[in-house]
Formats: C-alpha cells, structure tokens, sequence
C-alpha cells in the first residue's frame, strides 16, 4: 500500500512537468497579445510596445520558459500581468473560497444522495423511488445559472431567508487566519462572521451540491439494486440477518464504490472552479478567477492555476483509489503488488 | 431534495430565532455606502492603472489630481491641489501654486516635491501614460509648494490630461514604504482613505475626517465586486447594495432592468450623457475595396435607421452623435446636426446604382467586438444594409484578436468606438483623423491628407481657447466632407442607486464617480 502511494506521489513530477509544457505553449498559441489586452481598444501601438517590454514579452519564447521554470523550482510563479501581484498570492487569496464552497456542496450531495440512493433501491419503483427519480432528474439536467437565479429569488428575495450572493455580509469584518471564513470565524470567536459566512454559502452549495447529489443518488440507487441480488446478500438473508444489518453492513459498502469514483472526479473538477456558479453568486473563487485570465491573456496566471489544479485533480484521484483499496479488498490487494 | 428543503426549513427557523445577529446597527448602515462594480478593481494607484475603470474610480476617491473638471457641467477646471495655475504664451511651461497645509494619509505633508515625485515615477513605470506624460521634459520645485512642469511641445489640452486619476499624486513616504504593494496599498489626500482590499470580493475605504475640501458624510464606503447583472440588481432591489455602478451597465443594454426600476420607488435611474462613442467605420485606407468610392460610403450611412437603433435596440440608453464629436463636447459644431446623415434607403440605393452596383453586387464582412450590444447593434445595421441590397456577414471577434485585424487593416467595415479618458476634443479627433497615426492603434485610417493633418497639428497646439474651438469645428466640417464612418450614438451613463443615496455627481470624462458629496437619508 505504501509503496503504491509512493510510486504515484513520484509520478507527479513528471506529469507536472509535462502539463506545464503544455499549457505554456497553448497559452501563447491562442492568438492575442496579453499587453493589447490589458491596455483596451484605446491603447495606441506605442503603448502597447511599452507594456511588451514591461512584461518581458519581447524576450524570446525559450527564454521566458526557462525564467518561468526557473522560477517554479523555488517557489516563485511569477506575477498577475494584469494587477502585478505574485501568482500565488493571488490563487492563495481565492482557493480557500472555492474549497469552502466545493466541501459543504461535496456534504450537501452525501448527505442527500446516499439515504436517498439507498431507499429508493430499496424501496424500488415505489412512489418514494419515482418521485426521487424524477426529482434527481431535474438536478442533474437544470443548468446551473437559471437554479441559481430560481434560489436566489425564493430565499433571497421572497422569503429573505438568505443572502443573495457574496461570501460574508459586506459590514463585517473577517480576520483571515486559514482564509475559510466559516472556520476563522469560529476560531477567533467572531460567530456573527461565521454564522454569515455559513449562511452565504449555502444557496450557491445548493446549486452544486443539486447536480452531484442527484448523480450521486442514482449511482448508489443502481448500483445497490445490483449488490442486492448478489449471491452473499441471499445468504446473509438466509442465514436469518435483520434486514438492517443485511442493507446497511453487508450491501451498502459495496455499492458505495461507483459513487466514490464519481465524487472523487467530481469534486476535483469543483477545485477548479464552478465559473458560472461563482459569477451568478459573486463568490470569489478560482474558476472567475481563471476565466478571467484567459480572456486577458494574463500567462502567469493561466499557467499558475493550470499547475494547482493538476496538482489538486491528481491528488483527489490518488486519495479515491486509496479509498477504494480501503473499502474493496480486492483492489488493495492488486495495489501491494 | 426533499431532505434540503427539510434542512433549509430548519435552518430558516433558527434563523428566525438568531436572525438579529447579522442586522442591526442601523446607524452604521446610513454612514456606509455599499457600491456594487462588476470587475475586480485591479490597481489602486496611478502608476499601475492603465485606465482600468474600476481601479480608476478608487484612485479618483483615495487621491486627489491637480485639477479638476467643474461639476456638474464640466465645462471649466477647477484647482484642488493645486490653488492656481498660469500656462506660459507657448503653451509649453504650466506653473502650478499648490494648496498649503494638505497632508497625506500617512500624515507625511503634500508638497511640490510630491508632486514631481509623482508626475516622474508614473511617467516612468505607466506605459498607458506614456503618450501624454512623454512630452514632460521637466518638473521644477520653484518653492515648497510652486512647481512648474515644462513639455517638449505646446499642449494645452496637457491640463485636462492632469485631470484623469492617472496623473493623481502619490505620496513619496508610502510608495517607498510599500514598493511593489503600493498597488494595494494606495496612499494619497482624497476624501478617502483606504482600508483594504480583498481579491474578487471588495476594496474598503473610510472616511479622511482631515480632507481639505471638508469631510465625507460618509463614514465608509464599501465596492462589493458583483460580476453578474442580474445579481446586483436583485442586491439593489434587496438593500444589499447602494449603488450599481455605471461600468456595469456600459457593455449591456440594461433596457429591461430601467422599466423594473422605474416601477420601483426605492430604486431611482440615473441617465447622463456620457463622451464615449459609438461608430460604424470604414477603412479609409483600404487598397481596393468598393469602400473607396465615397458614393458607397455615404450610400450606407444614408442606409443606416438611426432613430429605430436608438429607440428599438438601445430603447433609449444612448443618444445620438451627428459628427465626430459627441454633442456635449465644448469643441462640438452645431452646424453638425444638419449635416448629419439621416435614414434614407431610396437615396442609398440612387448612390449605389450611381456607383455601378446592383442589387447582391456589394458583399461585406462586418467586424465588430464581442457581446450583447455589439451582436444587437450589428444585427440591426445587417439588416438596414440588406434593405438597400448590400450583404453583410458579421464576425463578432474576441478584442486582441480584432485588434490585430483592425490595426493592420484587413477589414473594410467595422464596428469601433472610443472611451475618452480626458474631457477635450483632441481625445477623439487626433488618434481617430490625423493619418500619420492610422496604423498606430484603432483608428479611421485615415489616407494622407496635408490640409485635414495640418489643421489637427494646429487645433492640438492652439492655446488660445476660442481659437482652438474655431479650428475644430472646421475639424468637424472636412471630416463630414469625407464620410469615414457612420456616427450611431453616445452612451449614457447609467447609475442605479437606491433612493435615499443623495448628493451623487456623475462625471462624464471620465465616466467616473466621486463620492465624497454623497449622503444616506
């Protein structure tokens, strides 16, 4: 097992390396010059030229790739082209939002999913399982931008229950000690930051939390009316099991599998930014925060955020497939090899 | 889902309970001004702002200029730090006699050493200022606070140029404090000062109770970064914001948002003329297109239904333009109005045939910017164009891309516009007509022509003002007479703000706010 953890965690570099590569080049292959960009359709040639050299874009690709690289091996990625501040103070001011909002929507989407998962399976083509389906069929299909604006209607505006976007009521104050607002809240005692903090986030969790949890819950649904016509779960019946025990020891763990795999994916692809999520809501997280950069052309950003998410993408993936060892002999048996 | 409902439920119930927790503090809230933009506001300070809206409207709070335009006309300058200012006979040399006892933020005190501190680091590391504050051969301290600012050649619109939040002084102690932060940590005299700035999500200011002109009634103001239109209108409907402003209304056709507003009593629209600019233009330096003809170009401004765009697409948030400057211009000619183009597709079609196209003979690629309003404008003038028998595909091209395209000149017809930083006519004319600069960024490019390039030279270095007006409005006149582009509109400026927000001036030129007059009821 830990040899396995090992050999990947070593495989990250050269995978790194490679992505790195690839993203410097296609960065520079859109067509586009990032100083243009910056300086608007007023900007004269001459300006621009200024910004070029500026920017040390007037240097030689390869030169620029080996500064760039250069600069990673001691932690230096560089800075914004746009607002010239270091890269990774930039993404290290908004991660903390995007990993706030991906873990409540990633609990959000359990807590939903799998009890409703599991009792539609077991109560399969009941009028509880139908109405579950069709709901489920709703999250997985409404895009994102009209139930975000439907939520924020019913709870911000009608009922007024809560607020319509941002991350914490603009007249207070939050002290940034991790950067999660609901946890430093708590930790310096302020419950009026965290209790807004925790009140802001959760239309927009909602939104996310409905699509996973609705794929969540039909992945276990089905996956457990397989388990449950398996060979040993007759057998555990046979033997004179309580139901209970039967569903919820002997079933439940092994149709757990398929949804881990997808709430591993899906939650790394939540790292890497919910851009409409994060607009309609005003949430300052990396997924704007990279489109942004995009439409800028800002390179040390693009390449900055590109490096952190394959990084985060690759780590979630490795701590699912160590999950799934943990939870299927079987595999971890295969991994010791 | 039905579980979330259930939690939500609960959640509600305690909320209910604890709710008084996040409200209250009612008399804070009439203090705070809460302003909603739709980007992050990058750099706070002169020398790094490259004319960033949003950043520019902080700078234009936190610091102060030299001078100033004159609300609410902005017709005449005003000193703010400087007391007064004599222009030499040339035109060359502005002396300034600077305000006594101002202090910055820091406490440090503002003085003409600042000032040449200032004016040389921004002409140092700003390449957007680089045209203007190029022509600074030098600064001379006269006296502690009498400074003199010498160019290279006769400007006068050099004052106005004074006036953009760029050329807003810094103070030496904190630039030197802070270095590369300085950016985020902006230190000037304004009415505000700044407290913090957090990334996509807000930038705090409170009150300077030392400000010269007098302090804010306002404690603090907040701008709440809200990317999203429909977001911040539910916020401005809701109380979460005072102000929605301006920039984010400038891309869209915020149409549907005015008529819910005006049904509205705690929300009131501000529609104020801006300078910015709006055209259908020819290149005027094509090699071979049938553009050259000036019978087809003035055969598709006589095609264009200028009242039906205004009123139908833009549904009355921008007013027409009649010539190459827009109608609150102090340079803008009124004999313009009459020679404008008006919609008249049988004298188009005349035009044509004159010109010796049929009917399909004529086939354009219509190059615009992206978005909402460029695709709605562009669509509109597609079909104006068809009803004459000129067949226009559009290409909505993403900006550094058309940019490219636009500069070298690969188009015939495109969409283009201008958002003048400066209130003077040079802002418009001289980068958009003066044909040694037509390949030097977006611009009419316009063919050499010694009479029409001579007389914007002259207009630029003229520094007697009636003058300089007589010279642009015969500026005004031979543009007519080549028919470079068809002039559509002028954007309004458009503010929503709720209705006990008092005492806010609009600025037209820039299109930025001041709040230091603002007041909660």
């Amino acid at each position: 097992m830990l040899k396995y953890f090992l050999r990947r965690l070593v495989m990250l570099g050269p995978v790194l390396f490679l992505v790195l590569v690839i993203i410097f080049s296609l960065a520079r292959i859109i067509p586009g010059d990032p100083a243009a960009s910056l300086l608007g359709p007023g900007a004269t040639n001459e300006q621009i030229e200024a910004l070029r050299a500026q920017l040390h874009l007037d240097e030689n690709v390869v030169k620029q790739f080996l500064s760039y690289a250069g600069g990673l091996f001691v932690g230096d990625m560089g800075s914004s082209m746009k607002t010239g501040r270091p890269v990774f103070d930039e993404i290290l001011s908004r991660l903390p939002a995007t990993l706030e909002l991906s873990i409540v929507a990633t609990l959000m989407a359990l807590v939903i999913g799998i009890p409703s998962g599991v009792y539609s399976a077991i109560r399969a083509n009941s009028s509880f399982d139908h109405v579950n389906r069709t709901l489920s069929l709703v999250g997985v299909s409404a895009p994102a931008f009209l139930l975000a604006l439907i939520l924020q209607l019913i709870f911000g505006i009608y009922l007024g229950w809560l607020p319509v976007s941002g991350r914490l009521s603009p007249y207070l104050i939050a002290e940034p000690i991790t950067g999660f607002i609901i946890l430093d809240g708590i930790i310096s005692g302020n419950f009026d930051v965290a209790w807004s903090a925790f009140l802001h986030v959760l239309l927009p969790a909602s939104v996310l939390a409905a699509f996973l949890g609705a794929t969540v819950g039909r992945f276990v649904r089905t996956s457990m009316l397989e388990v449950l016509g398996e060979d040993y779960i007759r057998t555990a019946r046979a033997k004179g099991l309580s139901e209970r025990l039967v569903i919820f020891v002997h079933a439940l763990r092994n149709s757990l599998l398929p949804a881990i795999t997808i709430v591993g994916l899906k939650f790394a692809e939540m790292l890497g930014g919910a851009i409409l999520t994060e607009t309609v809501f005003a949430w300052p997280g990396i997924g704007r925060f990279m489109f942004e950069a995009i439409k800028n052309r800002d390179y040390p950003v693009i390449q900055g955020n590109t490096l952190v998410f394959a990084l985060l993408f690759m780590l979630t993936s490795l701590i699912v497939d160590l999950l799934y060892g943990y939870l299927d002999p079987r595999i971890r048996k295969r991994m010791s090899r | 889902m039905g579980l979330k409902r259930g939690f939500l439920f609960l959640l509600s119930l305690t909320l209910l309970v604890f709710g008084n927790i996040v409200t209250g503090q009612a008399d804070d809230r009439l203090k705070t001004l809460v302003v909603a933009v739709n980007s992050d506001p990058a750099n706070l300070e002169p020398g790094t702002n490259k004319a960033y809206p949003i950043g520019s409207e902080i700078i234009l709070n936190v610091f102060d200029t030299l001078v100033a335009w004159t609300p609410p006309a902005f017709e005449e300058m005003e000193g703010r730090l400087a007391e007064s200012w004599t222009v030499s006979p040339d035109g060359k040399e502005f002396t300034f006699k600077l305000r006594d006892g101002v202090k910055f933020h820091d406490g440090t005190d503002f003085n003409a050493e600042a000032v040449k501190f200032s004016f040389e680091r921004t002409k140092e590391i700003n390449p957007y200022m680089k045209a203007n504050f190029g022509l600074i051969s030098s600064i001379d301290v006269l006296g502690p606070l009498e400074v003199k600012i010498t160019l290279t050649k006769a400007m006068p619109v050099f004052l106005s140029i004074l006036a953009q939040p760029q050329a807003a002084v810094v103070s030496p102690a904190a630039v030197k404090k802070f270095g590369d932060d300085f950016n985020v940590n902006p230190v000037g005299t304004g009415p505000f000062k700044f407290v913090s700035y957090t990334p996509d999500t807000s930038v705090v200011l409170e009150a300077n109770t030392d400000y010269f002109r007098g302090a804010s009634k306002l404690s603090r103001i907040i701008f709440r970064v809200i990317p999203e239109a429909s977001t911040r209108r539910l916020e401005l409907e809701n109380g979460g914001i005072d102000i929605s402003q301006q920039n984010g209304q400038l891309y869209s056709i915020p149409v549907e948002d005015i008529k819910a507003f005006n049904k509205n009593p705690d929300v009131d629209v501000i529609e104020v003329p801006s300078q910015i600019f709006r055209q259908f233009e020819f290149n005027n330096s094509h090699p071979d297109s049938p553009v050259n003809d000036v019978r087809v170009r003035k055969a598709m401004a006589y095609a264009i239904d200028y009242d039906g765009l205004l009123n139908g697409i833009l549904g009355g948030t921008a007013s027409r333009v009649y010539g190459p400057l827009p109608t609150n211009s102090w340079a803008f000619n009124p004999a313009m109005k009459e020679r404008a183009f008006s919609y008249d597709p049988d004298k188009a079609k005349q035009l044509l045939a004159e010109a010796g196209y049929k009917p399909g003979d004529l086939k354009f690629k219509l190059y615009s910017f992206q978005g909402n309003l460029w695709g709605s404008i562009c669509t509109f003038l597609q079909a104006n164009f068809a009803d004459v028998g000129i067949d226009v595909t559009v290409a909505q091209t993403e900006f550094p891309i058309y940019r490219n395209l636009h500069t070298t000149g690969q188009h015939e017809i495109a969409m283009d516009g201008r958002q003048p930083w400066y209130n003077d006519p040079d802002a418009h004319i001289t980068i958009g007509y003066y044909s040694p600069l037509a390949d030097s960024a977006m611009t009419f490019r316009m063919p050499e022509d010694a009479e029409l390039d001579g007389l914007i030279l002259k207009a630029q270095a003229t520094v007697d003002f009636e003058e300089r007006k007589e010279l642009y409005f015969q500026i005004q006149e031979m543009i007519m007479d080549r028919v470079p582009a068809a002039y559509l509109f002028s954007n309004k400026i458009i503010v929503f703000k709720r209705s006990n927000v008092k005492g806010l001036v609009i600025n037209s030129a820039p299109p930025l706010n001041e709040y230091w007059s603002v007041y909660k009821e």
